[in-house]
């Protein structure tokens, strides 16, 4: 009985191994046709977004009862997973949300439809922000919303320590200022700030700030020096609690409920001004927005795209898909319920109605984003292929400098020959 | 004669088509594309064995992966064994409600691959989580062991070897298989427990004991969800749960690189095939099969 059992469990496991290996190719399949069309609307963000986007899109089907949209979202890492899985199986959305390091990595692949000719209406939206979907001379995306980077931070936590904040809107705190701020604030227990190495974004700002940019037509704009004085600079922080522990930072992804700040564990925190209402709301009112420090005048700040929306070249219901995106970013009503949950409104006519009537968090960006419009520059262009593999070596690697694995400088030097390598 | 065969073949073709559709023909397909540079959504293109060359030599990611993998398997097939005999051993005595703590113990099995299940691993080992404050409370600070490169893959090895009922229950099947008449002969000879465990037991159990092995590393190399799940799909912290499967996902779906995922597979299926093979070699004069007589 024995000896059988084994016999027959050794074919058993031989063929699980070859299920096994052969479920790596698993591919999905879906569709579906008659009946009103029915589109797929995906997109990643916090609760607040998705409240607002699902109320925008029923609003869309009261006034389109021959469409029905199907909408899904999730937290960034897993939306680009299942992105990727399901349009490679055929199961793609039609109208998807991107950031700038995917929209050039999709568009490359043939992901994307031209929406040039597809009865959008663009020009209310300012030129400097629709290059941010252009791609190889096609609009292929369209920005969803305008932001800017901020300092979000509690105040509370700054005057506890005896620091003066920034209480005039859009003034900053030079560098010098910023660090000694918190870790003064970093010996009450909590971290001053999130340490802000972990996001290519806010190395980005710093080196605009220093003259230069992270690419140059499609080259890296920056040498492994210019990123070893970034990690440097945080890692003296970090010794003082000025920024976060590499326990908390590790877990940052730019969303809310990662958040260190969110988590109490630091007193402020760098992100995009379109997730401050997700902030405020995780959070609590008395928090505040302020510029990121800067010592000249140039703050390296730009005005851009948080997220775009496109449509899916392999959609089938394409116009139905550009008339949904259209309505999202042109109608009044759309723009109402959306609010600030996407950044402004890419639209300046609703963003001048939205703002005008806004309140409570979407008041606070308004209010942030028009005390920077004068200090803030264009946006920084689409990144290049290739720049999303860039940004997740970039943050493993700062991983590994934090919890002691490597110097700054040998992360700096591996940054800098991968990304050379994911950009060729 | 032939009709018959023909009979014999009608019968068995849903399991022949299955067979071809779902599992030759997606392993060729496969095959063709670790040969291939393959984005997902432009057709592949040829490259010979391009991936497997930049896999070898030239990866660095890859090679910690493989570490991280063995020292995974190394660690949580014996744990987990160890657990399921010994659980095994106690529930093998007639008791009052022993159905109830088999099925107790096996419940854990049943949950295996579940998200949710990694999802309550993941809050009870972060910082400020279930197992932190216990520690902390008999003075053991480690922080949260999910957030620290050094215990990561221990709160993973915990999560495999919490779920030993189904080896247990195979222990058990096979402990029920023993004669008694054997631990009664052992006992007149005057053995003690112990003596009776490493004489009687272990070596009418060795069968069992191979396969359980042999299923185990099986499974620990393939493991995927549980560390899917706890490091949000990025392996992290500092990589140090990056397991194989979980870097070929992220090749394969993450950077687009479908080509060299499959080849990866392609390297896990030989390794795992290998590892098996020696497996059963090294355990043939270790384990006694009843019926060949010996």
């Amino acid at each position: 009985m024995l000896e059988r059992l084994t016999r027959c469990c050794v074919r058993a496991v031989a063929a699980a191994t070859v299920v096994a290996a052969a479920a790596t190719t698993l591919t999905a399949c879906g569709g579906e046709s008659g009946g009103p069309t029915t589109l797929r609307f995906v997109w990643w963000g916090n609760e607040d977004r998705a409240n607002a986007t699902k109320a925008a899109v029923a609003a869309f089907e009261k006034l389109h009862p021959d469409i029905k949209v199907e909408t899904e979202y999730s937290g960034y890492d897993a939306y680009f997973q299942k992105l990727s899985t399901q349009v490679a199986g055929g199961a793609g959305p039609d109208l998807l949300q991107l950031d700038r390091a995917t929209i050039g990595e999709y568009e490359h692949r043939h992901v994307l439809a031209d929406l040039g000719g597809m009865g959008l209406h663009l020009d209310k939206i300012d030129a400097n922000l629709l290059a941010g979907g252009k791609v190889d001379g096609g609009q292929y995306a369209v920005p969803a919303g305008q932001t800017t980077q901020m300092l979000v931070f509690d105040p509370a936590r700054f005057t506890a320590a005896g620091v003066t904040v920034p209480t005039e809107k859009g003034q900053s705190w030079t560098w010098a200022q910023f660090t000694d701020a918190i870790t003064k604030v970093g010996a009450g227990g909590v971290a001053g700030t999130t340490d802000f190495g972990w996001a290519i974004d806010w190395f980005e700002v710093w080196l605009h700030q220093h003259g230069k940019s992270l690419y140059t037509e499609g080259k890296l704009g920056f040498d492994a020096g210019d990123l070893r004085t970034f990690w440097t600079l945080t890692g003296s922080l970090r010794d003082r609690k000025g920024v976060t522990a590499a326990t908390a930072t590790t877990k940052m992804d730019g969303s809310t409920q990662n958040s260190a700040l969110v988590g109490k564990q630091s007193a402020s925190e760098i992100n995009y001004d379109s997730s401050l209402t997700g902030y405020l709301s995780s959070y609590g009112a008395q928090l505040a927005a302020a510029p990121l420090p800067s010592d000249g005048k140039d703050t390296g700040m730009a005005a851009m795209p948080p997220v775009s929306f496109a449509v899916s070249q392999r959609s089938s219901h394409k116009d139905a898909a550009a008339k949904l995106l259209d309505f999202l970013v042109n109608d009044p009503a759309a723009g109402k319920i959306l609010g600030a949950t996407r950044g402004l409104p890419p639209n300046q006519d609703i963003r001048t109605q939205v703002c005008g009537a806004a309140t409570g968090a979407n008041k606070a960006v308004c209010d942030y984003e028009a005390a920077q419009r004068d200090k803030v520059g264009p946006a920084f262009g689409a990144w290049p292929t290739g720049s999303s593999a860039i940004k997740r070596d970039f943050q493993r690697t700062y991983d590994d400098v934090i919890f002691g694995r490597i110097s700054a400088a040998d992360g700096a030097e591996r940054v800098v020959q991968n990304a050379e390598h994911s950009l060729s | 004669m032939r009709r018959t065969q023909g009979a014999a073949y009608l019968f068995l073709s849903p399991w022949i088509i299955g067979a071809t559709l779902l599992t030759v023909g997606p392993m060729l397909a496969s095959l063709y594309l670790s040969l291939t540079d393959y984005d997902l959504f432009d057709p592949p293109k040829w490259i010979g064995l391009d991936n497997y060359r930049v896999m070898f030599t030239e990866d660095d990611r890859f090679w910690a992966a493989v570490g991280t993998t063995v020292r995974y398997v190394l660690f949580s097939v014996p744990l987990k064994l160890v657990l399921a005999l010994a659980v095994a051993l106690l529930l093998n005595r007639p008791r009052r409600g022993g159905g109830l703590y088999r099925s107790a113990f096996y419940a854990p099995s049943l949950l295996g691959a579940s998200v949710s299940l990694a999802l309550v691993w993941r809050a009870m080992f972060a910082s400020g989580g279930t197992v932190d404050r216990v520690l902390a409370a008999v003075g053991i600070t480690t922080g949260g062991w999910v957030d620290q490169p050094q215990y990561a893959l221990l709160a993973l090895v915990a999560l495999a070897a919490w779920q030993f009922g189904a080896p247990m229950v195979i222990f058990l099947a096979g402990l029920k298989q023993i004669p008694r008449e054997l631990y009664e002969a052992a006992a007149i000879d005057g053995a003690g427990p112990l003596r009776r465990l490493v004489s009687v037991t272990l070596p009418m159990l060795s069968p069992v004991i191979l396969f359980n092995l042999v299923l185990e590393t099986i499974h620990a190399f393939q493991a995927f969800t549980g560390a899917f799940v706890v490091s949000s799909g990025r392996g992290g912290p500092s990589d140090s749960t990056l397991l194989y499967t979980l870097y070929l996902y992220q090749r394969g779906f993450t950077d687009f690189r479908m080509g060299y995922a499959s080849a990866m597979a392609w390297v896990l299926l030989v390794v795992v095939a290998g590892v098996t093979v020696l497996l059963f070699r090294g355990a043939r004069g270790l384990v006694f099969y009843a019926g060949e007589g010996r």
